[in-house]
């Protein structure tokens, strides 16, 4: 034999004995049970922390009393007990095993500021403490998402979790929510994270079912406006969310990850006796703030109506040769606000249900919201269910099920950019127009001579109306095979069918017919519109991994992790459209003119493999690396599968003794993090394929070539991401920071680059430049009040984040967009900054006025992009060609929020301050009022108080329409009272809080925080129709049975 | 032991997957075609011929709209009802304020490009085909549209693109004409070595009459060209009652119509004047102004008509008036005034009725011209006769009419352009 395989012999024969070993082992092992109280500072028992048994795969979890109870095979000797849950810092208890059957172990556990001893499950899928993290993982719980008074879970985030910027586009009530985390990482693709509700990817996509008329057409026009499918998610129903900031743990979520992760996890059961929550609450929102109109008895030129209309009096020049009028005529004026706005009434009731036994626990919850728009005729509406069950089948195995049926529908009018939605009409007419008047059939009459849409039509006769059912589902298995080897397995299905409709009857009256109107002549082949949009889309995802802890010396633990996903999506989408419509039919069959319909399809499938080893050593030194191969059907053949690694690592200086005399000093933990990630969906399913599109024309087929190029070899973008920070506690864990400072770079930038229209080509798709976003995160917690009946809490997060393209192929490339903002790729500056023309200033930054007192538009030689030389006239006016410059910039200088949690003995308050500062916003629709006559300025020009055709001289300077988007806003406010037992109710709690309700800002119009553009990457801070924020109050209570 | 095993059998596994798990999957858009497999179908490349015209003709983004509403505005056609349409506006206070960023010249210089492109690729590939007479009806028609883009840069800017590439370089605005008769003549030649089939036919919409076209459109810009002789010979080879227009549909609807006329929003006729000067205006018997110009009590007064009066108003490819005025003027200008005049008084004298589009001036002949006299005729005739048809620059430019009559002698070339072409020329002055 030789020594080889004697070797080999040798190893076989140690394997048999350990498997030998191993079935004698449970021969000596004795059936013992363990249980406890956990309780918290005050004796209460706290439910849901986990206790588990180190060196076993024996656990549980506390049930609702703060109970537990461990039945398990145990040999004789020490053990240890871990017991952690969020909100709690760990701690372990030793226990001794002789030969009694029954032990007992009861411990109290201490809140936990830093969250240091907090389970996370985001990018490590084994779960493990923050302590060990090297990049930041902030938790949010759900006592603090349902006290701001929203039922979306997005707008609940704001102001909860640094390095975020949450915006809410829109005001209607599933107006569309924008999140970027460490500002925006790609230009041409969303750069929202990637949102994972139990492990099943959730598609939080922006579908055009409504609004589909061609004037919203183009994503870089118009934007990407609508809800987006997270407002499917009920709040009530998450446990907690953990937020993932940078690109650190792409390593397990892939690359899709590439924009952070937003991962949440619904309630689970608890065993005991079942627990019924209920809570119902009733919502009231108005609007928080009106736009002063333009309040002056007359108007210029002559009548508003009628057959002479003359409106737009401020900029319409008359006569030959043209000049504005200065002849008035006598005019009433009104506040169409008061007719398009209302206080909208909503409600919130959830029910649930969740106990179970030992081996098998239950959550079960029904939810009914509604609400109100403040626009006359919009709401919202959600049925939501959800089952979630957890069975434990052996003591190696166990599997979870999740089911979410959720039924969403809404009403709308149309969205702002266009002549005909609610916020538009009012801003696009004179207010000098009675709009209620009939004519002898009962029929509207038209507003003025230009044929546009009288608002009373877009309130009364127009519906438009969406509804989702979906279905997400996620089903679990886990494997416990031997000591410290885990394997789990996830597959996740999001399914949805979004259908929308879209009906403007015909006009009675002379609408544009650019506006879908029949035009003076009512033509009845064009008169009116209608359309039916579907979108289905199916996603699947598995994710397999396998974990495996053990420790190579007493102090040095590994834990090495593999895992394989897969996922597939596809999306049909489908329209048929039509216009000149029938009366009284809403739906194609009666349309004399059908419009092109629209049929897309696509599919999508992305694959990943990942390999990740930990170290710890003494438990103060945490060491991760990580290699990930991810492959996208989307990228051309030869570039699908990319290489991406990352290393973090982080140690806990105060875990050291010399640390330990440190008495008011508690923790240090130093961090760093490096990862690399790819966005793997930055492109469409099809667009490295050129390609001639066809057309329905002239009852012919015309196929049209892209304008677009595409270099069919294109790859996903690359972003490098490198994060340091440290976590420090002070006097007893009564005061903790947490800082953040990462540098983020997205090298091979996906850009749809504007190329020489003589190439035959007007852009070109491929991996050009570059850019960057650097920025600190910072987070203050503290409780300057600990004592057993008041307790005062306070958080305060500061994000800055400095975002700059670096490179983006020409330096200049101007976005043209339906709303006239200028928005630009500037190189050096950040994405999506206004550059254009700009009032001509003297020396002193004085504006230079003409004779007749008005501003002029700067001119001379345009140098660059970013320099100009202004030249001056004989008469001191300027001179040349008209300049640009960057005149504004949406992304914000820093965003803060300041949150104060006071607790006396029953009563709560909790008041959030949220801040946005040294940001611009393009007001649009500032511009047009006073263009139509409605606004201040034009009021001013009526009467005289600013010279006659001052709006006319500067209304084509687009630094005037750039507005301090700058705010301080009164986010949540929430006062609650605990009335205690009543009867069979318990923990009965009566709460009142608002939201948005004061905001401190000098914006020009309804409200800063807002994006006409939806929830476009490149088009933002845009104001031109979308709907204002509402106030919102809500009275809610709740209780348990 | 079994930790070294696990951890062997791990390292195996780890290997095997990261080499072997990759993306294979392709899948393929079921709604449009590539490029490639597009020109291996002769119905697809007669589809692609159609597209042409699509980009021509529909929208606002269209050539047609934007060479009318482009000359409209340098010319004083026009007058812009709402400056909040910031392009038009830039276009109507003219000379500096038209810049390189404006929507409407990038428009026209965007889509004659990817006319010429395409139209070349089709000739290419055509060539291939084995069905010569399938192939000559894709030849005329890519031809007629790429001779149309050529002339419209021609007619605008200074310089033109010599080639379609990558940093391109620029030829004088006259090789414009020249290549636009040279594609012409290549269209010609097709057609007569392989008459059209009627196969080919079927797949375009009705309404253009390809070899009337062609020979209209050889006329113009033999004028343009100063080739007299050629361009009288081509004005008697195309049809005066034939009529060749674009169609439109209440789906695709006549651009003018659709931005201008329907909207009251963007831009109206100046004035009954039709923006000539005092000694040039319109008779006021001369029924061609109520054609083109409708007048309203209500503000504004005087609206669009004649081509842009209606959602499928057909727009004429060419107009007969044209024709007979090209003669007028090619006569005049060799010095045959007889001829010039005769010709001149054709259009004259012509009656809305005896027009294959209803253009009837229908006053008295004129007579005791000069040739400047005649020249400045013609040049009052053609402003009306063809009045927003996009040609009027091109004529007041070679009328010589002073600059103090128009807003812009020739357009800036697009920042899109400048910034991406170092060979870009510098933009003239006014």
């Amino acid at each position: 034999m030789t020594r080889l395989k004697k070797l080999r012999l040798l190893k076989c024969k140690q394997i048999f004995f350990v498997l030998l070993l191993q079935l004698y082992g449970l021969c000596l092992l004795a059936q013992v049970n363990i249980s406890g109280k956990v309780t918290d500072a005050e004796g209460k028992g706290i439910p849901g922390i986990s206790v588990s048994i180190a060196n076993t795969n024996l656990g549980t979890s506390t049930n609702v009393n703060g109970v537990y109870n461990i039945n398990g095979d145990l040999r004789a000797g020490t053990y240890t007990l871990e017991f952690s849950g969020v909100g709690y810092k760990a701690k372990t208890q030793s226990l001794q095993i002789g030969t009694a059957s029954s032990y007992t172990a009861d411990v109290e556990l201490t809140g936990d500021v830093l969250k240091m001893e907090e389970v996370i499950v985001t990018g490590v899928s084994a779960g493990t403490t923050r302590k060990q993290l090297g990049n930041y993982i902030s938790t949010v719980r759900a006592d603090e998402l349902t006290k701001g008074a929203t039922s979306n879970v997005l707008t609940a985030l704001q102001g909860k979790t640094a390095g975020a910027q949450i915006i809410q586009n829109n005001g209607d009530p599933a107006g569309g929510v924008s999140v970027r985390l460490r500002g925006i990482s790609s230009i041409l693709s969303s750069s929202e994270p990637l949102y994972i509700v139990d492990g099943v990817i959730v598609n939080n996509a922006t579908n055009r079912v409504t609004n589909t008329q061609n004037t919203y057409d183009g994503t870089t026009f118009v934007g990407t406006i609508g809800q987006n499918r997270l407002a499917d998610i009920n709040p009530a129903d998450i446990d907690h969310i953990e937020v993932l900031n940078g690109a650190a743990a792409a390593a397990i979520y892939g690359s899709r990850a590439n924009a952070g992760v937003i991962q949440i996890f619904t309630k689970r059961g608890v065993s005991g006796t079942p627990v019924i929550n209920f809570s119902s609450s009733i919502l009231i929102s108005s609007l928080r703030k009106k736009v002063d109109v333009n309040k002056a008895p007359v108007k210029f030129g002559g009548p508003t109506d009628g057959p002479t209309a003359f409106t737009q009096d401020i900029i319409t020049t008359a006569g030959t040769p043209a000049a504005l009028l200065t002849n008035t005529t006598a005019v009433t004026r009104y506040d169409y606000q008061d007719y398009i706005f209302r206080t909208g009434i909503g409600t919130d009731n959830n029910i649930s249900v969740s106990g179970g036994s030992e081996k098998t626990k239950y959550y079960l919850s029904g939810s009914f919201y509604y609400n109100q728009g403040i626009v006359k005729n919009t709401d919202f509406r959600r049925f939501s269910f959800r089952a979630n069950v957890d069975q434990t089948l052996s003591r190696i195995f166990s599997v979870n099920l999740g089911l979410n049926y959720i039924n969403s529908a809404s009403n709308e009018k149309p969205d702002g950019n266009s002549f005909f939605s609610p916020m538009n009409s009012v801003t696009i007419i004179g207010n000098f127009h009675d709009l209620w008047t009939r004519d002898a059939n009962g029929n509207l009459k038209a507003v003025g001579e230009r044929g546009r849409v009288n608002p009373v039509s877009v309130i009364e006769d127009f519906k438009q109306r969406e509804e989702t059912n979906r279905i997400i589902a996620n089903l679990g298995l886990k494997l416990k095979p031997m000591r410290g080897l885990t394997f789990d397995y996830t597959l996740g299905i999001d399914n949805y069918g979004q259908g929308g409709t879209t009906y403007m009857p015909p006009f009675a009256y002379n609408v544009n017919t650019a506006f879908f109107g029949g035009g003076t002549t009512l033509d009845p082949t064009l008169n009116g519109y209608m359309s039916a949009g579907n979108d289905y889309f199916f996603q699947i995802n598995n994710e397999i991994n396998g974990t495996y802890q053990f420790n190579i010396t007493p102090s040095i633990g590994s834990t090495t992790q593999i895992g394989y996903s897969v996922q597939y999506e596809n999306n049909r989408y489908s329209l048929i459209q039509g216009r000149g419509l029938a009366p009284f039919i809403e739906t194609i069959n009666g349309a004399s003119t059908p419009l092109q319909s629209v049929d897309d399809r696509s599919e999508i499938s992305i694959s990943g493999i990942y390999i990740q080893q930990n170290f710890r050593i003494n438990n103060k030194l945490f060491l991760t690396g990580a290699v990930r191969r991810d492959g996208s059907s989307v990228f051309g053949e030869d570039q699908r599968n990319q290489m991406y690694y990352k290393a973090s690592g982080s140690y806990l200086l105060s875990d050291n003794d010399f640390w330990k005399n440190m008495s008011w000093w508690n923790t240090l933990k130093l961090r760093a993090a490096y990862g690399e990630s790819g966005n793997l969906t930055g492109i469409g399913a099809y667009d490295r394929v050129n390609a001639y599109s066809s057309n329905s024309y002239l009852s012919r087929i015309a196929l049209t070539g892209s304008t677009r190029l595409a270099n069919e070899g294109v790859k996903p973008e690359r972003q490098k991401e490198i994060e340091v920070g440290t976590d420090m506690s002070f006097f007893n864990d009564r005061l903790g920071l947490q800082f953040n400072w990462y540098h983020k770079r997205v090298e091979d930038l996906l850009i749809n680059r504007v190329i020489a229209p003589t190439t035959g080509y007007s852009s070109l798709l491929d991996n050009f430049g570059s850019l960057e976003n650097n920025g600190v995160e910072m987070v203050l917690n503290g409780t300057p009040v600990n004592k057993k009946d008041l307790r005062w809490e306070i958080t305060a997060i500061y994000n800055h984040n400095k975002n700059k393209v670096v490179e983006v192929g020409p330096s200049l490339t101007l976005i043209s967009t339906t709303t006239g903002a200028p928005v630009s790729l500037l190189e050096g500056y950040p994405v999506g900054v206004f550059y254009g023309t700009f009032f001509a200033v003297d020396g002193n930054g004085n504006q230079v006025k003409n004779s007749s007192g008005i501003p002029q538009i700067e001119k001379g030689t345009q140098n660059s992009p970013v320099s100009y030389t202004p030249q001056r006239d004989a008469n001191g006016l300027p001179t040349g060609t008209t300049l640009r410059k960057v005149i504004g910039d949406p992304n914000p200088d820093y965003t803060a929020s300041l949150t104060n949690e006071l607790t006396y003995k029953k009563f709560n308050v909790r008041i959030q301050f949220d801040a946005v500062q040294g940001v611009d916003v393009f007001n649009a629709d500032f511009r047009t009022r006073q263009g139509v006559g409605n606004g201040k300025v034009a009021e001013q020009e009526d009467l005289g108080q600013i010279p006659r055709g001052y709006i006319l001289g500067v209304y084509q300077i687009e630094q005037w329409r750039v507005d301090d988007g700058s705010f301080v806003k009164l986010r949540e406010v929430s006062l609650s009272y605990n009335l205690g037992n009543l009867k069979f109710f318990k923990d009965i709690n009566i709460s009142l809080s608002g939201r948005n309700l004061i905001s401190w800002d000098d914006y020009k119009g309804y409200d800063p925080e807002v994006n006409s553009a939806g929830q476009s990457t490149l088009l933002r801070g845009i104001d031109f129709g979308s709907v204002p924020i509402p106030r919102t109050f809500k009275f809610g209570i709740a209780a348990k049975l | 032991m079994k930790k070294q095993l696990i951890k062997i059998l791990y390292g195996v596994v780890i290997m095997l997957l990261l080499f072997t798990s990759s993306c294979k999957k392709d899948y393929i858009s079921p709604s449009s075609v590539p490029i490639d497999v597009a020109f291996s179908s002769p119905q697809a490349m007669a589809e692609i011929t159609v597209g042409l015209q699509r980009i021509y003709t529909v929208g606002r983004g269209s050539s047609l709209y934007n060479r009318v509403t482009i000359n409209g505005l340098l010319t004083n056609e026009l007058t812009v009802l709402n400056q909040g349409n910031t392009g038009e506006y830039q276009l109507q206070l003219g000379s500096g304020n038209v810049d390189g960023t404006n929507s409407l010249t990038a428009g026209l210089w965007t889509t004659s490009n990817k006319i010429i492109f395409d139209a070349g690729n089709l000739i290419k590939n055509a060539a291939k085909l084995g069905d010569k007479a399938y192939a000559s009806g894709i030849i005329a028609y890519a031809d007629l549209f790429k001779a149309l883009a050529l002339g419209d840069l021609a007619m605008f800017w200074e310089k033109i693109p010599a080639s379609i590439g990558q940093n391109v370089s620029f030829a004088d605005r006259a090789q414009g004409f020249t290549k636009a008769i040279a594609a012409i003549d290549e269209a010609l030649a097709t057609i007569t070595a392989n008459p059209i089939s009627a196969t080919f036919l079927y797949n375009i919409p009705a309404g253009i009459d390809i070899v009337n076209s062609l020979h209209a459109l050889k006329a113009r810009y033999s004028l343009f060209s100063s080739n007299y002789a050629q361009a009288i010979t081509e004005a008697n080879a195309a049809s005066l009652t034939i009529k060749s227009v674009f169609n439109f549909t209440t789906v695709n609807l006549n651009p003018i119509y659709e931005t201008a006329t329907s909207t009251n929003n963007v831009y109206a006729p100046i004035d009954s004047t039709m923006g000539l000067p005092p000694s040039l205006a319109p008779d006021l018997n001369d029924k061609r102004v109520p054609f083109y110009i409708s007048t309203n009590a209500a503000n504004p007064r005087f609206r669009v008509s004649g081509f842009g009066a209606g959602s499928t108003t057909q727009w004429p490819i060419y107009l007969p008036g044209e024709m007979t005025l090209i003669k007028a003027e090619a006569y005049t200008r060799q010095n045959d005034l007889t001829n010039g005049l005769i010709e001149l008084n054709k259009v004259v004298t012509k009656t809305p009725a005896s027009d294959a589009y209803g253009v009837g001036a229908g006053l008295a002949p004129v007579a005791g011209l000069t040739q400047a006299q005649l020249l400045d005729q013609i040049y009052k005739h053609r402003c009306i006769e063809l009045y927003m048809s996009g040609l009027k620059l091109e004529d007041m430019r070679r009328f010589g009419r002073a600059n103090s009559e128009k807003k812009r002698n020739f357009l800036p070339y697009p920042f899109l352009e400048r910034d991406n072409n170092s060979n870009t020329p510098p933009d003239p002055a006014f």
